[in-house]
């Protein structure tokens, strides 16, 4: 049960922004709600308002682009993420961290969007997307930007979206034949858990991209261990370096899912992991052969 | 008789209402006039209440009844009586019942406990076993000394102990002398929920005549029955319980749980009923969770593997009130040589209050907590020597003739086949691969009830020549109406669909103690068997006067009663279910009703100061579980690949549900074993859903293997045991020692966590144990 | 303020007014009367009330009943046909893959998606589609089972 609110589904982006920057503070925004409605049913949230915005037109679906990238739209679920055929092709890694949220059913719901919205340094889909350089569009009541996803995040639970604006779609850039990615997470049961530790890794061609999940205040990218990496042919990559520099990047709190310890030594394990199933792609994958 | 019926895997007689989602389980009903209640509960772990004023939330629209313990301050309580319905002068636990109204919405409901103003001076309190045994330790029930209580339990005045329970079998230091070495170790449980999937619900509702009647989710409907009768001075008979399917229990709905609060509310409404469904959370926090335990022990041995002495310290978290956790404290004790005989042997058995969740029952009654440090000590001297973990368990195996550790000389005892048969189904034997292991742990258990814990039945027979089988068992999942209903159709020489059973309530359906202990099977079984054959000897009465043949030689097969040697003369037992019909027209005796009761005999007290009885209990059932696992070094998971089990049942009356029953308490097991613990700080409930408290998915369950060993038991139904809680005792013992030997490292506080694993490792590779 | 919707449930156009702030399982428990699917956590994690949405299984509890609207939901009482049970019914009863039942609605929809979508699920794959419903008895082994079962009928 919930606490009475008024529920509204606009049929235009315009429309939904406008309300929401006029009722901030009152009034949430809803994709799937499998978040939110949690929040709402535990009292946490008490909104006047929920402004449902999957019935926007343009805001669910994943649609290839002129430059051979690909466009999510916000509202798309993370069943349709994992099981799209070009995701997992060319995206794998996110295939693979849309998969890992939670169960079928709340895949079924959840969407891109609102995993990104959230916030949470745990969300499953912020660190491969961080580590494919994705693009977040944003509409407000009477503008557009679009910001990098590594700028997206503020801090926990805060998203940089202004009252009134949402995020519509995120971008992926095109990766060049012969990439690899892969994530790999950390959880308790072996299926539908918050991920302990989340490491996303991308190869595109040249060095590469290593981003982290649940272990900083926001999802981050692992810099210092991809510069460890840069200009080095992937053969001569010191995987165990790599990894052990990744965990230097992190700041992890713990809490009842793991302990501080435990996540920095898991962020080695786990980028460890993920850059040798990345490896193995890499050696399967004969336009990568040729490279090296 | 029909002789196929038991030991047949007859299909459950509730699964056509369960697959249709037809059953109707509490919360699916819908009263005309039907008020709804929600419960204000405390936020503090411990707290004096220095006023409550509800006039605010009576203003809310819709409030039809606010409750608190000033309208209802009588104790309630199973065995040592310490509980109010309501807090009355202080909260002991976050959680706590303060105050509950009942309105026409939940919405309103909730606003109105808004409103409610409390006033309360916070306590300090105690949040683990063994800092509130300290002397200076803040009292949570300064009242002890003066609650009632079952004679049996031990409550020390004045501290937060509210049961001690002794065992001394033989002098203890004699019995190290005699052991070539002593090893010794603690280790810890945490508390853990029962996460039955239905909420606890209630509705209750006050008719004109004064009956009070209560639809609840429960394990117990007599227990509930009496315990209302008492906190609300009601008489007995005006107190019905009806009790529709239980979506699992465990222990977490035995006794009382909110029945009180509903009752409280609908003495306050006209006659409206009201209903009470606890949110997810309100399970977690605010109904019974198993106890903690830290857990001492001390034994000395032989170098070829015998154990001598055991001492053992039992100190027991168990919350906030112990109505019913002494008694899990007490079985703890006359079972604390597990499954092993120990000629000499010391326990300090502790109930300890703190103001933490109430403990009360959880699957197995202590058992799971017990053996978690019992097997894994013996794996540990098994180690220790160089021994077989399974040769040290067949050496020390309690079989016929051994005693227990009250003394008591067993008989028909099938441990050693069990743990034979267990080590064969998980390859004990074969080559192990690196990082994987095989670990052994056996459990006994015996149901923990009053010597006068008693069972009825009552059977009814339909002019269509079917039966009613009144009983006020409940259907918590296990199968009980399935098994019951065959042996009934087994005495009665009727097929299983011919046989309906009734749901209990109590107004109608006659006494059952409780559901619990693993009992129904063998007590409810025993009463089951008795009333059918007492309906059989009515019919055979009738038939023999009908038919003018000797009452030995008739036989009853597929509903007709009939001459053994000639199936030709018979009667039908729809002719005979009303009474004896002459060829005249006239008639004789009457409707066929047959009565069974059930007691277990010879139950004794254990002596106050050694614990000692020479029947302490109705009867153990021994099981044997092992357990597969892969250790990952770097990240300290364990994966358990298989998991082999084998008990002693004395008979599968229907193996199919034996075996989904042996199933289901295998991934409890493993669950507890590997994900499950209550953390609390300072008394606050830091998991309070399944976000954070993970239980076993589907995508956690390894290999099974089930096996049972068939000693008949002298008194139970068919030769049955009681083994439903048993099947999760032993996984989790198993798992941490398959563990070591995997990676040999030991974890001896639970779950069994990758972090612990992968700091044990560490500790090793630096040269520790 | 109440709000009029259509949709259709086990096959029958319904058209009622529901609360903004009420769920699906709200209105198919307490208004529509259907109390299969049951409400075991309200957070989305149990999974036991599992209902169909135009064949694709949602947690009840965390879809709005106004997002229902010209949808087609599929609750427990709408699975067996004409007085005949759909296979899996039947195959939770072979195997006894239930035991309190308070999970099992929920857990044979998720099954019945399954099946709609992957007639020849692996066992893995079955583990993992129902691995959103909880079950504190069976330790789920029968249940994999019965799906299993369940999808060599139909075939």
């Amino acid at each position: 049960m919930f606490q009475p609110f008024h529920y509204l589904a606009p049929h235009s982006l315009a429309e939904a922004c406008t309300f929401l920057r006029e009722h901030a503070g009152q009034a949430v925004p809803m994709a799937g709600g499998t978040d939110l409605l949690v929040r709402m049913h535990d009292r946490q949230l008490k909104p006047v308002y929920v402004v449902d915005i999957k019935k926007i037109p343009g805001l669910n679906g994943i649609s290839p682009r002129d430059d051979s990238g690909l466009t999510i739209g916000a509202c798309t679920p993370l069943n349709a993420i994992a099981r799209h055929q070009l995701i997992r092709e060319h995206y794998t890694l996110l295939a693979q961290a849309a998969h890992s949220v939670g169960s079928y059913q709340i895949r079924n719901r959840a969407t891109i969007g609102g995993n990104l919205c959230n916030a949470s340094p745990a969300a499953d889909t912020a660190a491969p997307l961080l580590a494919l350089n994705a693009i977040a569009l944003i509409a407000g009541p009477d503008s557009r930007r679009e910001v990098l996803l590594q700028d997206f995040f503020n801090g926990p639970g805060q998203p940089v979206l202004a009252p009134g604006e949402l995020l519509t779609a995120v971008k992926l850039p095109p990766l060049p034949p012969g990439s690899a990615s892969a994530y790999c997470k950390l959880m308790r049961t072996k299926a539908v858990d918050l991920s302990q530790v989340g490491v996303a890794v991308v190869f595109a061609g040249q060095g590469l991209r290593i981003a982290l999940g649940a272990v900083a205040p926001t999802p981050i990218r692992a810099t210092e261990a991809e510069t460890l990496a840069a200009g080095r042919p992937l053969a001569e990559i010191d995987i165990q370096a790599v990894a052990r520099a990744a965990a230097n990047s992190a700041s992890p709190i713990g809490d009842i899912r793991a302990s501080r310890e435990y996540r920095l030594e898991m962020i080695e394990v786990l980028t460890t992991r993920a850059l040798t199933e990345l490896f193995t792609q890499l050696s399967l994958n004969p336009a990568a052969r040729r490279e090296e | 008789m029909s002789e196929t019926l038991i030991g047949a895997s007859v299909p459950r007689k509730d699964s056509l209402e369960k697959v249709t989602g037809r059953a109707r389980f509490v919360g699916d009903l819908h009263l005309p006039g039907m008020l709804f209640a929600r419960v204000l509960r405390s936020p503090y772990p411990h707290a004096r209440i220095r006023s409550i004023d509800v006039s605010r939330a009576f203003r809310v629209p819709g409030v039809k009844a606010v409750v608190t313990g000033r309208d209802f301050p009588n104790f309630v309580g199973l065995y040592l009586v310490d509980r109010n319905i309501f807090a009355v002068d202080k909260v002991r636990f976050i959680g706590d019942p303060v105050a509950a109204v009942a309105a026409l919405s939940l919405q309103a409901a909730e606003e109105a406990l808004g409103l409610i103003e409390v006033e309360c001076e916070e306590l300090p309190g105690v949040f683990d076993p063994l800092s509130a045994i300290a002397p200076d330790a803040p009292l949570i029930h300064e009242n002890l000394h003066q609650y009632k209580r079952v004679p049996a339990y031990h409550p020390v005045p004045f501290t937060n102990i509210a049961n001690h329970v002794k065992i001394r079998k033989g002098d203890i230091e004699e019995g190290f002398k005699q052991s070539d070495e002593v090893f010794e170790a603690a280790y810890h449980v945490p508390h853990m929920q029962h996460c039955q999937l239905e909420p606890h619900a209630a509705v209750a509702q006050v008719e004109a005549g004064g009956t009070v009647t209560v639809w609840s989710s429960c394990q117990s409907p007599n227990a509930v029955r009496k315990l209302l009768a008492v906190a609300f001075d009601i008489p007995v008979g005006k107190v019905r319980v009806i009790t529709p399917y239980v979506g699992g229990g465990f222990g977490g709905k035995a006794g009382v749980s909110i029945e009180g609060i509903l009752v409280a509310l609908a003495m306050k409404t006209g006659g409206r009923p009201v209903k009470l469904v606890l949110t997810r959370e309100e399970v977690f926090q605010g109904t019974t969770v198993r106890q903690g335990l830290v857990a001492r022990i001390k034994t000395g041995y032989m170098r070829d593997g015998r154990l001598i002495a055991q001492a053992a310290e039992l100190f027991w978290d168990a919350g906030a009130y112990c109505e019913y956790g002494v008694n899990i404290v007490r079985a703890a004790a006359y079972s604390s040589a597990g499954p092993y005989y120990i000629p000499y042997l010391k326990t300090d058995s502790y109930c300890i209050y703190t103001n933490h969740p109430a403990g009360g029952p959880f699957r197995g009654f202590g058992m799971g907590e017990l053996h978690w440090a019992l097997d894994q000590q013996l794996d540990q001297i098994a180690h220790r020597l160089g021994l077989d973990p399974v040769e040290i368990r067949l050496i020390n195996a309690a079989r016929d003739g051994t005693t227990t550790a009250t003394g008591e000389v067993l008989k028909d005892i099938g441990l050693a086949e069990c743990i034979k048969s267990a080590a064969k189904k998980i390859g004990w034997d074969e080559p192990k691969k690196p990082l994987t292991g095989k670990g052994i742990a056996c459990m006994v258990k015996a149901p923990a009830m009053p010597g006068n814990a008693a069972s009825s039945a009552v059977i009814k027979l339909n002019e269509d020549g079917s039966a009613n089988l009144l009983i006020t068992a409940t259907e918590i999942g296990q199968g009980a109406e399935t098994v019951l209903a065959q042996i009934a159709a087994h005495e009665l020489g009727l097929p299983v669909d011919r046989v309906n059973v009734a749901q209990p309530d109590t107004g109608y359906t006659p006494y059952e103690w409780q559901t619990v202990a693993s009992r129904i099977t063998y007590s409810a079984g025993n009463a089951v068997m008795r009333a059918a054959q007492d309906a059989r000897r009515q019919l055979l009465t009738m038939a023999a006067e009908g038919l003018g043949l000797p009452e030995d030689r008739l036989t009853i097969t597929a509903g007709m009663v009939h001459a053994v040697d000639d199936p030709a003369k018979s009667i039908g037992v729809a002719d005979l279910a009303l009474g004896l019909t002459m060829p005249d027209g006239s008639g004789r005796y009457g409707p066929v009703i047959g009565r069974g009761h059930f007691i277990p005999e010879g139950i004794e007290g254990l002596d106050p100061e050694t614990g000692q009885s020479a029947k302490a209990v109705a009867h153990w059932t021994f099981g044997v579980q092992a357990a597969e696992v892969e250790v990952d070094p770097q990240t300290g998971r364990v994966e358990v690949k298989k998991v082999a089990a084998v008990y002693d049942v004395g008979k599968a009356i229907n193996p199919l549900l034996a075996i989904g029953q042996t199933e289901g308490g295998i991934i409890q097991g493993l669950s507890v074993a590997l994900y499950e613990q209550l953390h609390l700080r300072q008394g606050r409930l830091m998991n309070p859903s399944f976000v954070d408290y993970k239980i076993a998915t589907a995508a956690d369950v390894p290999e099974m293997d089930v096996g049972f060993v068939e000693t008949p038991l002298a008194d139970g139904p068919y030769g049955a045991r009681g083994f439903g809680e048993h099947t999760m005792v032993p996984t989790a013992p198993a798992i941490a020692n398959a563990v070591f030997d995997a990676v040999g490292v030991r974890i001896t506080d639970l779950p069994i966590t990758p972090e612990k694993v992968l700091a044990a490792l560490r500790l090793k590779g630096k040269g520790g144990e | 303020m109440p709000e009029k919707i259509r949709f259709s449930v086990n096959g029958e156009q319904v058209e009622l007014a529901v609360e903004h702030h009420h769920r699906l399982i709200d209105v198919l428990r307490d208004d529509l009367f259907l109390t299969g699917a049951k409400e075991g956590c309200g957070g989305g994690e149990c999974g036991a009330c599992t209902v169909l949405m135009d064949n694709e299984p949602v947690n009840a509890c965390l879809v709005l009943a106004v997002e229902a609207e010209g949808r087609e939901i599929t609750t427990i009482e709408g699975l067996a046909k004409e007085g005949r049970l759909d296979p899996l019914q039947e195959t939770f009863i072979k195997h006894a893959a239930l035991q309190c039942g308070f999970c099992t609605p929920g857990m044979i929809m998720s099954a019945k998606a399954l099946l709609l979508r992957n007639p020849h699920p692996t066992e893995t794959e079955v583990k993992e589609a129902i691995s959103g419903n909880l079950c504190r008895c069976t330790g789920y082994k029968s249940i994999v089972e019965a799906v299993l079962d369940a999808a060599q009928k139909e075939s």
